[in-house]
């Protein structure tokens, strides 16, 4: 099946936060003052911009962050989404021990939070810095969060044929849900309509990251002004751990159970002849 | 022919011993269904991590405890594993043909702890300490340190794995199943050997504790 994918395009986005709310709506995260005894809470705080609140958090799987930058002797106002990029290689699958992190049939990345077992893997792995997880410090029991691009079970919107929530509320078309491959060519033809109007630094962001990714920034500026990752990449760390040290491991499993067979069938026909 | 029989480890080392591999056994367990994609429903909602925190936690404390009673003891073990001699040396090169083929030609007579054994209370303690380590941070500082280091923690921690629990398998192996440790089973569960065996596979000692009764 064709890859289906959202385009937000950060020139047409007021800030008006509609999806953060949407987003808590649709998935049953409602906001609340978290008191100061829960480590996991992230409080709403006053610290001189509209943005908040100030990170994502179990509860906030989706927020627009707000960037002030000098240029030109004026201050720049940008806006970004933040949330779950739904990579083609995502590294969050790739640590998930157990599978409870998937890609979709549809391309982005799905998440069975019954299954979860709390490891925290995904949240050291991510390019992007977005699962978050509640977590008891003493006893280790955890969960992670993020979004699902709207498909968490008893809450699916792709399959039934619906856009995410988010899509559904924007108010100025900023964000868009469709077939990626078509995304993408009306993102590039947004880009041109940028340059042609002077955004010289005017780009595409996530169409070849990460072998793609499942949201598509339409920026005016250059990615890292917007607080986006240059080139985002899998960590070596990920890497030698999972692609080394597993498949070594089970080779080193393997063989010393084997050894150990072979040694006892050896050493026992020795000890009855011996004894003969 | 006589019934003699030898005390090879007292009975603190032997509780030690017990409760200290009843506690690895329950973080081996704990552990490897997160390695096998195939057990991993088992961990389901964390509770194996709460019993992988207990078993660490018994782990970690025990040898503690162990070394504040009697710290002559730990002292007098580290030394015996970490010395070594030509004949550990002629132990490697015998190994194989003694293991295999149960041929004791060339094998070396052997103190109190073998060739064998010193490797493993060397596996036992350097990995021992590298868990301890790294899992105290990936417990404990999971929010506070950066992912980088985090990751290299359970890098760690899985090298740390591997090697011992392949160590273990060989372990449990020649304490129960080689044709040739006859005793080693009675020694870590009731104290003794016969003095047969404590003569063949730790000669040195052997000679050693029995010129102490000899005299008495």
């Amino acid at each position: 099946m064709a890859d289906k994918a959202i385009l937000y395009d950060a020139t047409k986005c007021t800030a008006c936060r509609g999806c953060q709310v949407a987003c808590k709506q649709w998935n049953e995260n409602d906001e609340y003052i978290p008191p100061p005894s829960d480590p996991n809470g992230v409080p709403a705080s006053n610290w001189g911009s509209y943005e908040n609140p100030p990170d994502l958090s179990p509860q906030t799987w989706l927020k627009i962050r707000f960037t002030e930058i000098e240029a030109g002797g004026k201050v720049r106002w940008l806006f970004t989404r933040q949330a779950c990029m739904h990579c083609t290689d995502a590294a969050c699958v790739r640590v998930c021990p157990n599978g409870s992190l998937y890609h979709h049939e549809l391309g982005f990345v799905a998440y069975n939070k019954d299954t979860c077992t709390g490891c925290g893997y995904c949240i050291d792995a991510c390019p992007f810095n977005v699962p978050r997880s509640t977590r008891n410090i003493v006893t280790g029991i955890a969960k992670m969060d993020k979004c699902t691009f709207c498909t968490t079970q008893g809450l699916d919107r792709i399959a039934e044929g619906w856009e995410p929530a988010c899509v559904k509320t924007c108010p100025t078309g900023a964000l868009k849900y469709g077939d990626r491959d078509g995304l993408v060519a009306e993102g590039k033809k947004r880009v041109q309509t940028l340059q042609a109007a002077g955004w010289t630094n005017a780009n595409l962001y996530g169409e070849n990251e990460l072998g793609g990714l499942h949201v598509l920034y339409v920026l005016d500026d250059y990615p890292a002004i917007y607080g986006l990752p240059v080139s985002p990449q899998i960590s070596a760390a990920t890497i030698a751990w999972k692609d080394v040290i597993q498949p070594v491991g089970w080779a080193v499993g393997g063989l010393t159970v084997i050894g150990l067979g072979m040694n006892w069938l050896v050493a026992r026909a020795n000890a009855k002849k011996e004894a003969k | 022919m006589t019934h003699h029989e030898v005390e090879k480890y007292r009975k603190p080392i032997r509780v030690l011993h017990w409760i200290h591999s009843g506690a690895f056994v329950l973080l081996f367990l704990t552990g490897l269904i997160l390695f096998i994609p195939g057990l991993g429903f088992l961990a389901e909602d964390s509770w194996t991590r709460v019993i992988h925190r207990i078993g660490a936690a018994i782990f970690v404390i025990i040898p503690i405890i162990y070394l504040v009673i009697n710290p002559r003891s730990v002292g007098r073990g580290l030394k015996l594993a970490f010395t070594w001699s030509k004949d550990d040396i002629g132990w490697l090169k015998a190994a194989p043909r003694y293991y295999f083929l149960g041929d004791e030609s060339s094998m070396p007579p052997q103190g109190e702890m073998n060739t064998g054994q010193k490797m493993w209370w060397f596996i036992v303690v350097v990995f021992g300490v590298l868990f301890v380590i790294t899992g105290v941070i990936m417990a404990f500082a999971k929010e506070s340190a950066p992912p980088a280091v985090l990751q290299w923690m359970v890098f760690i921690h899985d090298v740390s794995f591997i090697v011992s629990g392949a160590m273990l398998f060989v372990h449990i192996y020649l304490g129960v199943f080689h044709p040739l440790m006859t005793d080693a089973w009675s020694a870590i569960t009731g104290g003794k050997v016969s003095a047969e065996y404590a003569k063949k596979h730790h000669g040195k000692w052997y000679a050693e504790v029995s010129k102490g009764k000899e005299e008495a």
